[in-house]
């Protein structure tokens, strides 16, 4: 055995070695680039920092124009009456909800299939976001659905797809009023003046906790924190009353704590998150979250976990770590930020009785603390796109379904079942919803901080050809600041190596 | 016969010969030798995210992607996870093995246990030590403490990626353990009764009779356990993400993990992929020949 361990040894050093030699030191992503193969112009200097108060003004000017309506693929409402009249006309809806969320949507799909017979609706679960826009990215226009449910975070990424049927196109044909759906979440899917997709399920960050801590150590559980600089002062409170181990447990996911969080707590700031808006007046060339206020920011988190105010749980790969830590026996924490998304199964969870000493009266939820504590959010979740090119009949029969998705009493059940917030300002006043945020003011707070969001500019989030990616390294910066990184060169790093994405992803865009 | 003759019936048996091969050819060809080839091409260009629109941005993109930060580390990640997984596999195996090697009421019994994770998928067996491993909830952080309760395990730099290796070996331990089982029992009594006739003990009969006798066998459980430890990629996914901070970001997790930044960007996904193909077949080979001379095939 020994003569075998000896070579093996021998060539790990060997390989060691050599891979120490032929490092280049570059990222991946410059691979091949001298020169870069395409003229798209990389505005992305070598060394270029943010200058204090520059986050406002847009560092290129706006190159594209609002697209005209007309260049793009048209509805034809007309084609499914046509189309019906020889029968129902059969649609492929992919979506990514799973377990109790995909059990409701099924049921929705089923009720609508039996209401009508023009339409049928043929239900499709890919395994989860990611897996949809894997598959929907990698299939050619025979092998997508006609309609797909996609997250917020992928907008410019299905714009520069070039085949969605603008939902703006069929609104308009169909003269749809959208008087009832949210703005904000109408706009959260709208750039270059096109209203791409119809927004479905609605989520965003709140706080969670448990209320018996909260009276253990004296504070009111009616009253969670607002800022940051609360948040900290009641995590350390509770730690120094021993009610708890820890005050809030922060994750550094990237759709969480990491990356998501980030867009968050900028636009709450008012403040933008990439360049030209957003994205939103033209293509963003760079981020800037490494500026001052994200420097501030995190700098005020790395505290809170510093003086014992909170505990940082690590990339919750699971989406569940940071959840679980408020469940942990013997060193708990007492707070966590997650999706709203996840009430309904957390309260599931909590009903069961598997964690001990809480019950579903000691959880409570409130607005995400930000650092000014100012209210408002942007929307997370996902929206329903049209496939173009899968026949004019095909197109509408997919706008029929989404007007029924979106419908004050449709919208009233989902919600009611899945704790999103609705998206039909309707829904509010119909039951089931009326009586459940009525009953249980938890599932409110979603709602309330969509309504409480301020119509700026800054309120709709970034859109960027890689924003997963972005959110990525958003996040490795973020785990490295919990880890006592300094804050400032742990976001300049994040931002350089966001920008190279960016640039990259321009240059092989059409 | 002359010569001639036998090379013409060669020639004459060709199209026949061909015709017989042809099924495995057409499944070969379009299921391995096909996507092979389109992989090796696609690794010289970048394309846009749907993967439609490629152009090329010249065959010096497998060099830079080979040298490059990520894939340098992700390699290291990989290596190193091989090194960890391996030996300690092997040596894991080969011991259950020859302790249910024996002639006893029940074996049975445990050879059933020790085999049991063969029937385990991997996802089965990383959500398995995910809950394991879980700082709040897993039975393992308060019994081992410290860092196994803050930040976790799976979630210290220092520590992730021993943690996935041990799900990893234990998921593969079945595997190693069948492999090993059927070697020991093809290997002839009376080697081991001569040997104790010469007095040879239990150690010496281990080291001087199994395992030179287990060659073959552990040859190809070491080839098969190092390719599979270059390409694993669930237990990543699982219990990691390929974080903390990249430290579990292994080559596959690299091509395709949801938290790669090349995960939209089908050419250089390729050119990884190649690569990864390339590193594996010159290490096999290197095995194969490095450890073949030492092999005893018996007769």
């Amino acid at each position: 055995m020994s003569c075998k361990v000896r070579p093996a040894l021998a060539g790990a050093t060997l390989g060691c070695l050599l891979l120490a030699a032929c490092g280049s030191g570059k990222s991946i992503l410059e691979a091949g680039n001298e020169p870069r193969p395409t003229t798209a112009p990389v505005t992305t200097l070598p060394g270029q920092t943010t200058v204090p108060g520059q986050t406002t003004v847009p560092t290129a000017p706006p190159t594209t124009e609002p697209r005209p309506i007309d260049s793009l693929p048209p509805c034809d409402i007309a084609a499914l009456d046509e189309a019906a009249a020889d029968g129902p006309v059969e649609i492929l809806f992919w979506h990514g909800m799973s377990n109790e969320l995909g059990r409701e949507l099924e049921r929705i799909v089923g009720q609508f299939n039996a209401a009508q017979d023009r339409v049928e609706v043929r239900l499709e679960f890919q395994g989860g976001y990611e897996q949809t826009i894997d598959k929907y990215l990698q299939s050619d226009t025979d092998n997508r659905p006609d309609l797909v449910q996609m997250p917020e975070y992928t907008v410019q990424l299905m714009v520069d797809t070039q085949s969605n049927v603008p939902v703006q196109a069929c609104m308009e044909d169909a003269g749809y009023d959208a008087s009832g759906i949210l703005p904000t979440a109408l706009d959260a899917y709208a750039t270059e003046s096109i209203q791409w997709a119809m927004p479905f399920n609605v989520s965003n960050p709140v706080l969670y906790y448990n209320k018996k801590i909260f009276r253990d150590a004296g504070l009111d559980p009616e009253a969670p924190p607002l800022t940051l600089e609360q948040l900290g002062e009641y995590g350390r409170a509770i730690q120094s009353t021993g009610a708890a181990t820890y005050g809030v447990a922060f994750d550094s996911a990237p759709d969480g704590g990491g990356g998501w969080f980030l867009e968050q707590w900028l636009a709450k700031e008012g403040e933008f998150y990439s360049d030209n808006d957003n994205g939103r007046s033209a293509p963003s060339t760079r981020v800037l979250f490494d500026g001052p206020t994200g420097v501030e920011l995190l700098t005020g988190l790395q505290d809170v976990v510093a003086t014992g105010g909170g505990v940082y749980v690590g990339e919750n790969p699971s989406g569940t770590d940071a959840f679980l830590k408020l469940a942990d026996a013997s060193t708990p924490a007492s707070m966590t930020i997650s999706t709203s998304a996840a009430l309904g199964s957390v309260l599931q969870f909590v009903e069961g009785g598997i964690i001990p000493g809480i019950g579903v009266e000691d959880l409570g939820v409130g607005p995400m603390p930000g650092p000014s504590g100012a209210p408002g959010t942007l929307i997370g979740g996902a929206s329903l796109w049209i496939t173009a090119g899968r026949g004019d009949a095909e197109a509408a029969a997919a706008f029929e379904f989404i007007s029924y998705l979106v419908s004050p009493e449709i919208q009233s059940e989902w919600a009611a079942a899945t704790g999103y917030v609705p998206v039909n300002a309707g829904a509010v006043e119909l039951d089931p919803l009326r009586s459940v945020y009525t009953a249980d003011p938890r599932f409110r707070v979603a709602y309330d901080q969509v309504a409480q969001t301020p119509d700026v500019p800054t309120s709709n989030g970034p859109v960027l050809g890689p924003l997963r990616e972005v959110r990525v390294t958003a996040a490795s910066a973020m785990a490295q600041i919990m880890n006592g990184a300094d804050p400032q060169a742990a976001l300049s790093d994040a931002a350089a190596l966001a920008n190279a994405l960016i640039a990259d992803y321009n240059s092989r865009r059409g | 016969m002359t010569r001639d003759a036998a090379s013409r019936r060669r020639w004459r048996d060709a199209p026949l010969a061909l015709a017989m091969l042809a099924p495995s050819l057409v499944v070969l060809g379009a299921f391995v030798l096909y996507p092979l080839a389109r992989a090796f091409w696609l690794g010289h260009q970048r394309c846009d995210p749907t993967g439609a629109n490629c152009q090329s941005n010249g065959w010096d993109q497998y060099i830079d992607v080979f040298r490059s930060k990520e894939f340098q580390q992700a390699f290291g990640v990989t290596f190193r996870f091989a090194l960890l997984t391996v030996p300690v596999g092997l040596a894991l195996g080969i011991g259950l093995a020859v302790l249910a090697d024996k002639q006893l009421r029940g074996m049975g019994f445990f050879r059933t246990v020790f085999s049991s994770t063969v029937a385990t998928s991997v996802a089965v067996a990383s959500l398995m030590w995910f809950f394991l491993l879980n700082p709040s909830v897993g039975v393992l952080a308060d019994w081992i403490g410290g860092v196994a309760k803050n930040p976790g395990l799976l979630q210290d730099e220092g520590t992730a990626l021993w943690a996935v290796a041990v799900s990893s070996i234990w998921a593969n331990l079945g595997f190693t353990f069948i492999v090993v089982t059927a070697g020991l029992q093809s290997i002839p009594a009376d080697l081991y009764e001569s040997a104790y006739v010469d007095g040879a003990g239990g150690w010496m009969r281990f080291s001087n009779v199994t395992l030179p006798m287990l060659g073959p066998t552990l040859l190809f459980a070491g080839v098969v356990l190092t390719s599979r430890a270059f390409q694993s990629y669930g237990e990543f996914d699982l219990l990691t993400g390929g974080g903390p901070n990249g430290s579990t970001t292994s080559l596959t997790y690299l091509i395709y993990g949801n938290n790669s930044i090349i995960k939209n960007n089908s050419g250089l996904q390729a050119a990884v992929a190649v690569l990864l193909f390339a590193v594996l077949l010159v290490l096999s080979l290197l095995q194969i020949r490095g450890v073949e001379r030492r092999v005893h095939y018996g007769n």
